[in-house]
């Protein structure tokens, strides 16, 4: 079985649990049972209750379905403002291609959960926030990348026959040169939506991501960590769940890689 | 100076003032007012604009944005609004621990990363490789905050190796940097992994080029070929180090806040949280600063190394 394989399985796996939290879930996620507090793992709770009597694994499958929402619409916002960005200053080219590239270079020169981090603080914690913060801070792979991809189609000898014959800029950027790369960027957004999910579990955890008592796999965890000692199995069971799905996307990323990169 | 120094110092600077800029806007759109802050609840209206004079904050944002590279120049980075303290003074207190943090991380993902990407280069498909790609596969899907708990469950509470949270009451000492190995370890596990992989594919590129070839076809025994593969692949990684290595300095607010322990991540996260903001633009400075100036430096050694660099794209 390959990697691609592998990723497939696991992403139906935790999607489909994601998906049907709601009638997967054994007990509800939100609401509190003091009688259960810190309860161990047992048959009724596999993964334990937490500190408000929640069942932890009924909190994991709820989280995992804000989890993903959040690092797929980040991925979906990220690749579409540093994609589109890019095919304007490839474009357009001059001033706005200058103006745009050391914009990005700016961003680029800022270690990268620090930028998130301060955008976070500007725009205030919460789920679309997180979402935001990531689009921003990852843009600048995808705005290298898209222009990169975009100047060398331009320049191509078929590009330069479509120009000959009357094609517009615009028919040559969306009929020529956007096919062309559409490939290798998923390639990208596999392998940023992996990364994006460990990125909102880390800001949940500062609990600067998704608010309480929404449960995400970030801020389970950040509970699960105030008695760690007590109820291991409440930290274990949904960062287990959480390396499964980033292993997913890059698992997809390296398989989408093997089909479509033209690069190799 | 030769011509590429000079073009590259430039870009430097440049760089460096494009990102400082960007951070003194940033911190000027964080929400709230420094000065209603650090007034309190019942500050007056009066108190309010007394203070606004004091920090600074009246004046008009030219003379702002002038008093902010003013400063800088100085190493003068304002006052914490809830210490009462010069922000240089705070920073300085709380570098050493993040400074040994991140020392020891990077040292050891140096060791890890470069040591297993090159054993698994030289043999790929062998059994070393098979474990490299394992290894870098797990380390890069796990969440860093969560391997420390999983380090803490083992080597803290069953095993009783470590403690399990931060530091003595003494702070930083030489014996107390014994309760560093957890978290150094956290933080260096993903980026052996990223360095292994690097390295793994520098050394297979090298390994197909003619000059190995060469060595091989006239006997070269395989350890003297394996020696001239890594010192001509290694020069490859040096930017990934140098995007490490700069990029540490605050790569650890996550794993500080994990392990509990004071150093510049618990400072810009509580400046966060205090909105105590010439704090979070302080760290924020500094983290910028060294970043740029680390990748600055990474690209010059590589300059030097590599004249073919040198030529201009």
């Amino acid at each position: 079985m390959n990697r691609a394989t592998i990723g497939i399985i696991l992403f139906i796996l935790v999607a489909g649990s994601a998906l049907l939290a709601t009638w997967l879930s054994p007990y509800d996620p939100i609401a509190p049972d003091y009688r259960n507090r810190y309860g161990a793992a047992t048959s009724e709770h596999p993964l334990g209750t937490d500190g408000l009597g929640r069942d932890v694994l009924s909190r994991s499958l709820a989280g995992g379905r804000v989890s993903l929402t959040i690092a797929l619409a980040a991925t979906a916002l990220t690749a579409l403002l540093g994609g589109v960005l890019g095919l304007l200053a490839a474009g357009v080219g001059g001033l706005t291609d200058t103006a745009l590239s050391r914009f990005f270079d700016a961003l680029l020169a800022f270690p990268g959960f620090l930028l998130i981090l301060l955008v976070v603080a500007i725009l205030g914690g919460g789920s679309l926030q997180t979402v935001l913060a990531m689009g921003v801070a990852g843009s600048p792979i995808y705005f290298r990348l898209t222009r990169a991809f975009t100047r060398a189609e331009l320049k191509s000898e078929y590009v330069t026959a479509a120009r000959a014959l009357g094609a517009t800029r615009t028919r040559q950027l969306w009929r020529h040169a956007v096919p062309n790369f559409l490939g290798s960027l998923s390639v990208q957004a596999a392998s940023t939506a992996a990364t994006f999910l460990l990125v909102e579990a880390s800001l949940s955890y500062l609990g600067l991501g998704v608010p309480l008592p929404t449960p995400s796999w970030g801020n389970v965890l950040q509970d699960a960590r105030s008695y760690l000692t007590r109820q291991p199995w409440a930290a274990v069971g949904p960062g287990l769940f959480l390396a499964a799905a980033s292993l997913s996307f890059q698992f997809l990323s390296d398989g989408l890689r093997d089909v479509l990169d033209r690069r190799n | 100076m030769p011509r590429y120094l000079l073009t590259q110092s430039a870009s430097f600077v440049v760089t460096l003032w494009a990102v400082l800029t960007l951070v003194f806007f940033a911190v000027r759109a964080l929400p709230g007012d420094a000065a209603t802050i650090m007034g309190g609840l019942d500050a007056t209206e009066q108190q309010v604009e007394a203070m606004r004079e004091r920090i600074g904050l009246a004046r008009s944002l030219p003379a702002q944005y002038a008093a902010y590279f003013g400063g800088l120049l100085q190493a003068d980075l304002g006052e914490s609004l809830r210490e009462r303290r010069p922000v240089t003074t705070v920073l300085l207190e709380r570098l050493p621990v993040t400074l040994t943090l991140a020392g020891m991380a990077f040292v050891l993902s140096l060791l890890i990363g470069l040591g297993l990407g090159v054993l698994a280069g030289l043999r790929p498909g062998g059994a070393a490789d098979r474990a490299t790609l394992l290894f870098t596969t797990v380390a890069l899907a796990i969440p860093e905050f969560w391997f420390g708990f999983l380090l803490i469950l083992l080597f803290a509470v069953n095993l009783g190796w470590f403690p399990v949270l931060g530091l003595p009451p003494e702070g930083l000492t030489v014996g107390s940097s014994w309760n560093l190995i957890l978290p150094a370890v956290t933080l260096a596990i993903p980026r052996a992994a990223q360095l292994a992989r690097l390295a793994r594919a520098r050394v297979l590129e090298e390994r197909s080029s003619d000059y190995v070839r060469t060595a091989r076809s006239k006997g070269l025994l395989p350890n003297a070929v394996g020696r001239h593969i890594a010192s001509n692949a290694l020069p490859g990684v040096l930017p990934l180090l140098a995007l490490e290595l700069g990029g540490l300095l605050t790569g650890t607010i996550v794993v500080e806040q994990v392990f509990g322990l004071p150093g510049l991540g618990l400072t810009i996260l509580g400046g966060i949280s205090a909105r105590d903001y010439p704090v979070v633009q302080g760290v924020t400075i500094l983290a910028v600063t060294v970043y740029v100036l680390v990748n600055w430096l990474a690209d010059l050694a590589q300059l030097v190394a590599d004249p073919r660099l040198r030529a201009p794209t």
